[in-house]
């Protein structure tokens, strides 16, 4: 049995256009590239809106600020090293919990409860912190970080699992059992510390924040494990191709596996050297060059220096002197972390498999032997166990731990999900999709604070961009079609 | 499908990896059957395939099937017939594990055996097409050929090319036109669809295969290929249960009859021994003719 | 079966009134209508005041609205049967309540507005001066940084609260803003009060003005525990002061560590002393504006003017955080961990 190759396969495909060839030859997924699209627009109107805002409206001063490349890309202060650093921060704990809502959604199922368990989870381990280890073992003890940690984790899990069970065994729909869930661990996180802010965590436990200088990895660190990925994509690439010529399946051109390998290499390159230009701030420098004895080199004074250097006797900002860069932060290695493992659970492996199906069609799912209740039960506690990772961050990021962390985190989550393109019907929806969309959301959010905008008009876009999206979504899947 | 299937004892399913491309290259065309003349209809001697025993389930008071009794033997396709409502499908559903009977037992090669769920019937080699091709929509043919018992690689991750290599023969031999692999069968036509249904049901060691309405959704020509199939899995001697509406279609491809009225047998016959007309008294008013053995709900004044 | 059960705890229910009721024959009974037992500081509001009525030799009785203006409507009315001599109301809907309060003054009863204002001018109204807190915090953060970029992270937008802390911090800098000393470079609301938004916000903000900023006036307590990971994720925490307001134990400890400037603490258990001590002046005959610290007050939504008694409120500085640690409000441990030196309360 000869398989034809891939261009004799269909010969209509022979007088298809260039673009479209690209497209079917890469594999690449356009909704996925609208996406992108979105998000490289939306930055960009940020970037200038911003940078005329800096300039007081002044087009000029503006347009000689972006040639100077002083300022952000579009001469704002949206496309600089520092606050896309802090963007992806501020999205990683969204976009971790997102990776999970996917296969829930895809699964025809949904928690509402993610925003409070986050909130249960957080004051719990804040309260072993803070009111119970840190008394007992004494403040700063190694073990407390990794007791509150697993914690967490396990306690994630747990609820998830209760989450799950209901639904699957009990056969409460996932929409109650979590609006109640929604309800009652709000009420459990208040129960807990007594509405108190629970305050400062562990100092190791902090580092999981990205807040504090050990939980940067630097710019050598940054390099090599910016080089790990796009050796780990080199290898993706070839090992699918050589799969492929085993079994003499049609094989993709080498022109467009070596543009996918080029492409994925340059993003992790690029976004690798952008989070290593944003160098520590001024007074972190300084100290860190008094705590290790760093002699600080002489020179100019500068205002808008990111160095430091000595003028006399004083420390000051200068452009060339003594500066450090941060590289990644670990919120946000554990977001890309979890976004990799998430994605290929989904992929490859029959865990995830199940769950597209069971979203597709649960009663074949069923009907091909599939466990779908455990099934179920397993993905709630998959996103437990997620929410219990966000729980890390953002109450390590806060570097306190409140009832109030975490409202309304379902809301964003499950927007970020469905601007991601996750179909709200089961069965259609992608790890990285939910993941960008939490970055497109939080782009908004940031960007309109950045620009001193008003909360309620966050709102307001937030909530019109979620339908927009869908509705454009709708569109292009009619077109598909 | 190879002959040791039919003798093979009780066995968990296993997907055959690199054995099965030299049987499945003899199959070049799904209409050719080489070495292998349609068995005749015999009551075969020994003992069944399958055999049902006085089965009984009911929905909220409701009998659907009411002490009903069947049998297959290897290499024989029995019709199953009966209006909407006549039982049989939830009779089937019972044997495939989608219903939990109320009452009765059931053999496979004469052992009794528990089938409580799908994954019981699938392990006692019972297979299903169902008329609502239970596919998963969403996922590749590929995806829903294996579902449930996916090729895994050494680490234990899902082993996605030799499915789809596998994937590429079986198709092949059921529907050597059909080239859409890397789509979601929503995308497929009905008769594609149908392949991809058939080609999961025969792929993994079926000794039974159960057929509900699996022309429903076909053209003729569709059609007409599923009954070359189904001639060419009895040849290889299995067991087949095809429930349809369509009587030709029943008449040409059955060995024996099965009539179903509200729950119950009304009778079994060769289907060489009856006419369409006898079938269909049969069918409407539970007249059993000469030449059927009588069941539970024959009309008591004829039997 | 169900309905013996319904019958037999109907009665109880009575015959619990009914002794509430025949008790109340002698000494004079203060009634509160309560909004909700849902937030926890209210519990020990209600502790406070019934145990100040009753010191008094007088009776207390009370409802929980929870959380319903419907149902608050209904205790008030439950309450006038029962013939107290004062009711207090910490209304749920300061507009919906009126009704109610025209009730209460038909029946001949005296009302106060606890914490909550609703706008009657036979009423006493009783809280903490908000404004005041905005300006004290004002006061505190211009001590320390009297010239500079100021950053305001205000409250919830849909909160009135938010509003008039922002007032009394704008009349307390007007003068240097005028000036120019002091330059207004943020200023956002925070949804919902949520210290994780104050960070973002916080985080913007720096970004925005490249790190040029000198002091932080956040609303509250919990804010400004987002407001100083953000600083100190910059290295500016301690450097930069910055207020809140609550006396929450982990600003007080913020306090003592030096990266709050001051936490403006409304002791409730000095509210409800006194909103008692009113009360029971009041069933005793006392007219209204002749009580201790009255003063008219039109600073509402309507400009109605009405008596109040406007306590100030308590900022907490490293200076006097042993006043807290003396009041039973926080532990000396708590308050101090992880100091090393410069506060005299953690030797």
């Amino acid at each position: 049995m000869s398989i034809p190759s891939a261009s004799s396969q269909n010969p209509a495909l022979d007088n298809e256009g260039a673009v479209k060839r690209f497209f079917r030859a890469t594999e690449i997924d356009t909704r996925m590239l609208g996406m992108i699209a979105a998000l490289v627009l939306i930055w960009c109107i940020f970037d200038v809106w911003s940078g005329l805002h800096l300039h007081n409206n002044l087009v000029g001063e503006w347009f000689q600020g972006v040639i100077s490349g002083s300022d952000g890309l579009l001469g704002g202060t949206f496309l600089t090293p520092r606050n896309i650093w802090t963007l992806l921060v501020q999205t990683s704990s969204i976009a971790v919990m997102a990776s999970g809502m996917v296969l829930l959604i895809v699964m025809r199922q949904l928690d509402l409860s993610v925003g409070s368990m986050l909130s249960l989870v957080a004051v719990a381990s804040g309260v072993l912190q803070v009111y119970q280890l840190g008394p007992s073992l004494g403040v700063g003890h190694p073990a407390i970080w990794l007791l509150a940690i697993a914690l967490c984790l396990v306690l994630g899990t747990g609820i998830g699992a209760v989450n799950g069970t209901l639904t699957a065994y009990a056969k409460i729909p996932a929409f109650i059992v979590t609006l109640g869930g929604l309800i009652a661990y709000k009420g459990i996180a208040f129960y807990l510390a007594s509405g108190e802010t629970v305050a400062p965590m562990d100092q190791r436990f902090e580092v999981f924040g990205g807040g504090v200088q050990q939980s940067w990895l630097g710019p050598f660190w940054s390099w090599m494990l910016g080089l790990l990925v796009c050796a780990g994509i080199i290898f993706a690439i070839v090992n699918g191709r050589r799969q492929r010529r085993r079994f003499n399946f049609p094989l993709r051109p080498v022109w467009a596996e070596v543009f996918l390998g080029l492409m994925g290499s340059a993003i992790v390159l690029g976004l690798t050297n952008v989070m290593n230009s944003y160098p520590w701030p001024y007074n972190l420098i300084a100290n860190y060059a008094k705590d290790h004895n760093v002699t600080i080199p002489p020179g100019v004074e500068n205002r808008d220096g990111n160095a430091i250097c000595m003028a006399g006797d004083q420390i000051v900002h200068c452009t060339n002197g003594l500066i450090y860069y941060t590289g990644y932060s670990l919120p946000v290695l554990v977001a890309l972390g979890v976004g990799i493992v998430m994605s290929f659970i989904a992929a490859r492996t029959s865990f995830g498999r199940y769950i597209y199906a069971t979203g597709g069609n649960p009663e074949a799912a069923e009907l091909s032997g599939i466990n779908t209740k455990w099934l179920t039960v397993k993905v709630f506690a998959l996103m437990g166990l997620l929410v219990g990772i966000s729980s890390v961050i953002s109450s390590a990021r806060l570097n306190a731990a409140t009832n109030a962390l975490g409202a309304s985190n379902e809301l964003y989550v499950i927007a970020a999900t469905v601007i991601g393109g996750t179909s709200l019907a089961g069965g259609v929806g992608t790890i990285y999709g939910a993941m960008l969309g939490a970055l497109v959301m939080q782009s908004i959010i940031s960007g309109m604070s950045l620009l001193n905008l008003p909360a309620a008009y966050q709102d307001i876009v937030v909530g019109g961009v979620l339908v927009l999206a869908v509705w454009l979504d709708q569109i292009y899947s009619r077109r598909v079609k | 499908m190879a002959k040791s299937v039919k003798k093979s004892p009780v066995k968990k399913p296993v997907a055959r990896k690199a054995a099965k491309p030299a049987v499945i290259e003899t199959h070049e065309s799904p209409a050719v059957v080489k070495g292998a003349e349609p068995h005749a209809p015999t009551k075969a001697n020994g003992t069944p395939l399958v055999e049902m025993k006085d089965i009984s389930i009911a929905f909220g008071g409701i009998k659907a099937v009411d002490h009903a009794s069947i049998d297959l033997y290897p290499g024989e396709v029995v019709g199953l017939l009966g209006h909407n409502g006549a039982g049989k499908s939830t009779l089937i559903k019972i044997l495939s594990g989608a219903y939990k009977r109320d009452h009765g037992q059931i053999f496979v090669n004469g052992q009794e055996v528990t089938i409580a769920n799908p994954r019981d019937a699938k392990a006692q080699g019972i297979e299903t097409i169902y008329q609502t091709l239970a596919l998963a929509d969403n996922v590749d043919a590929a995806a829903n050929l294996y579902l449930g018992r996916e090729l895994k690689t050494p680490l234990g991750t899902l082993d996605d090319v030799a499915m789809e290599a596998e994937t590429r023969k079986v198709m092949h031999r059921l529907n050597p036109n059909f080239r859409r692999f890397k789509e979601p069968v929503s995308k497929l036509s009905g008769g594609q669809r149908q392949s991809v249904a058939i080609a999961r049901a025969i792929h993994f060691n079926a000794r039974i295969l159960i057929m509900d309405e699996p022309t429903a959704a076909l053209g003729p020509q569709e059609t007409a290929q599923v009954g070359e199939l189904i001639k060419q899995l009895k040849a290889e001697g299995l067991g087949i249960f095809l429930i349809s509406h369509d009587l030709h279609d029943v008449f040409d491809l059955s060995d024996r009859l099965v009539v179903m009225k509200n729950g119950k047998v009304v009778g079994t016959a060769r289907t060489s021994d009856v006419t369409h007309d006898d079938v269909l008294g049969m069918i409407i008013a539970g007249k059993c003719p000469k030449g059927a053995i009588p069941g539970p709900g024959a009309m008591k004044q004829v039997a | 079966m169900k309905n013996i059960l319904k019958a037999v705890l109907a009665g109880a229910m009575l015959a619990t009134a009914m002794g509430g009721t025949a008790a109340m024959a002698k000494g004079k009974t203060i009634a509160v209508s309560w909004k909700t037992f849902q937030e926890e500081r209210w519990k020990g509001d209600e502790a406070t005041i019934k145990a100040a009525v009753e010191a008094a030799g007088d009776k207390y009785i009370s409802a929980d609205a929870q959380g319903s203006a419907q149902k608050q409507a209904a205790d008030i009315e439950g309450l006038i049967a029962q013939k107290p001599d004062v009711i207090m109301v910490v209304a749920f809907d300061s507009d919906a309540i009126l009704p109610s309060i025209k009730k209460i003054s038909d029946a001949g009863i005296k009302s106060i507005a606890y914490d909550v204002q609703f706008e009657d001018p036979n009423a006493l109204y009783i809280t903490f001066d908000n404004v005041g807190v905005g300006r004290i915090m004002a006061k505190e953060i211009l001590k320390a940084k009297p010239e500079g970029n100021y950053a305001f992270i205000k409250g919830d937008k849909g909160d009135p609260n938010a509003t008039f802390l922002f007032q009394g911090q704008m009349e307390v800098l007007k003068a240097a803003m005028d000036a120019g000393k002091i330059k207004n470079v943020c200023e956002t609301f925070t949804d919902g009060w949520k210290p994780d938004n104050a960070q973002k916000n916080m985080e913007q903000c720096l970004t925005s003005t490249k790190n040029k900023v000198d002091a932080v006036l956040s609303e509250n307590d919990g804010m400004a525990s987002g407001v100083v990971a953000a600083l100190k994720a910059q290295g500016l925490a301690g450097q930069v002061p910055v207020s809140g307001q609550d006396g929450d134990l982990a600003a007080i400890n913020r306090v003592a560590l030096g990266t709050q400037t001051v936490s403006v603490w409304k002791d409730t258990a000095q509210l409800g002393k006194a909103a008692a001590d009113a009360a029971v002046a009041m069933a005793e005959g006392t007219a209204i504006d002749k009580l201790p610290g009255v003063a008219k007050f039109n600073g509402g939504k309507k400009k109605v003017e009405m008596n109040s008694i406007l306590l100030a409120p308590t900022p907490i500085t490293k200076a006097n955080i042993g006043d807290a640690i003396k009041a039973g409000h926080i532990t000396k441990d708590q308050a101090c961990a992880g100091v090393k030196d410069g506060v005299d309360a953690c030797k």
